[in-house]
């Protein structure tokens, strides 16, 4: 059994990175939610959407679970769930834009999902109390993520032609800023690794690089030769750049702000 | 507030003098929104607790993002709180262990095959 790590003893460093960690990890998911919200009614049958509405659900919920973290740091998640500039949004860059096609919906299944439960399971086996007790349930629900992802990315590689050509695009965008995130060594996340938070670099990425391999392989590309986008926001915790504002107001809830309910 | 709230039963006249064991058999009358049996049922109650007129219920839900989640905190505190020996509740939302169709109890199992649905 893993000590709890003792959260008044952290040092401001920690506490921030700590912050940067669970925000990055919790505007992912409802970024996540979103874009997956928008293939409900555009996916290729209405099994393939009702799917999609379902992961939505299943994204809002981590992100719901994940800001509510913040609580145990004496911070009101309020703030960053409503308040927040798109330039202060830390979500994964592979979210930045609307999936241009389903291919590119089949690789953030894959690669951007696969990369934050590869990066929840390093938490759930941390030092964090509050992450060891909430993290696995998002796991469970993730799996199902990941199955129906695989599936479709290797139905799309498999086709050849167009599809397969789309998929390798996607994965070819994505993959650069996925790697940096899950590789990140700052300083932030080497005090991470310190206090037993998380797993260290070399390790998430193998984790990652195993889970994948396979099935990027089917489109041309070989998981181990991938290197990290080298433009990275330490503030952040992300790779440059920011999500699009229509996809910020949506996550903020701009337009409902006024039935807002707690 | 959901169904189910017609089938609740009268107020225990008296205070129970086991009220964890009294608290249990309340939340049996209280269905889950989707699936017609109880939380207890259901697996969603992991604990009871009861001290000078609070009761505390530590409870899950089936997913993160279940949409029923105020309606059956809703139904909890409502029914409770129809108790006078009741002053208040409070719910602590749990997700350790995570929730799976496991933890439906044998006679939940029993009533969902009853309506034709396997768990």
């Amino acid at each position: 059994m893993i000590d709890a790590l003792d959260l008044s003893t952290l040092s401001d460093d920690q506490r921030d990175a700590l912050v940067r960690l669970i925000v990055t990890l919790a505007d992912s998911k409802r970024l996540m939610g979103i874009r997956y919200s928008d293939w409900t009614l555009g996916a290729p049958s209405i099994e393939t959407g009702v799917s999609m509405a379902s992961m939505t659900q299943d994204e809002w919920g981590h992100a719901r679970l994940l800001y509510a973290m913040l609580k145990t740091l004496d911070i009101d998640p309020a703030p960053f769930e409503y308040e927040r500039s798109g330039d202060k949004f830390a979500s994964l860059s592979a979210l930045d834009r609307e999936p241009s096609d389903w291919a590119a919906v089949v690789a953030l299944m894959v690669l951007a999902d696969g990369a934050l439960s590869t990066m929840l399971r390093s938490l759930a086996q941390g030092t964090l109390e509050q992450a060891r007790r909430r993290v696995p349930k998002m796991l469970a629900e993730e799996q199902y993520h990941m199955s129906m992802g695989s599936a479709w990315y290797r139905r799309l590689a498999d086709s050849g032609g167009e599809s397969r050509r789309l998929l390798a695009v996607a994965t070819e965008n994505m993959l650069p800023g996925l790697i940096a995130w899950l590789g990140v060594d700052d300083a932030a996340a080497r005090s991470m690794v310190a206090i037993g938070v998380l797993d260290s670099a070399e390790d998430r990425l193998a984790l990652y690089r195993d889970e994948v391999r396979e099935v990027v392989a089917l489109v041309g590309w070989d998981i181990d030769t991938v290197l990290g986008t080298s433009e990275w926001d330490e503030v952040r915790g992300r790779a440059v750049g920011r999500p699009d504002e229509e996809a910020c107001e949506r996550a903020r809830g701009d337009r409902n702000r006024a039935l807002l309910v707690e | 507030m959901s169904g189910g709230r017609d089938l609740w039963s009268a107020p225990l006249g008296e205070v129970p003098r086991d009220r964890v064991k009294a608290i249990w058999k309340v939340l049996q009358e209280v269905l889950d929104p989707e699936i017609p049996i109880s939380l207890p049922e259901l697996g969603l109650i992991y604990d009871v607790a009861y001290e000078e007129g609070i009761a505390r219920i530590d409870l899950t839900f089936t997913a993160t993002a279940c949409p029923c989640m105020d309606f059956i905190r809703e139904d909890i505190t409502d029914r409770l709180l129809s108790e006078h020996w009741i002053d208040r509740v409070e719910l602590i939302e749990v997700w350790d262990p995570p929730w799976t169709s496991d933890r439906i109890t044998v006679e939940g199992r029993e009533k969902l095959k009853k309506m034709g649905v396997s768990a």
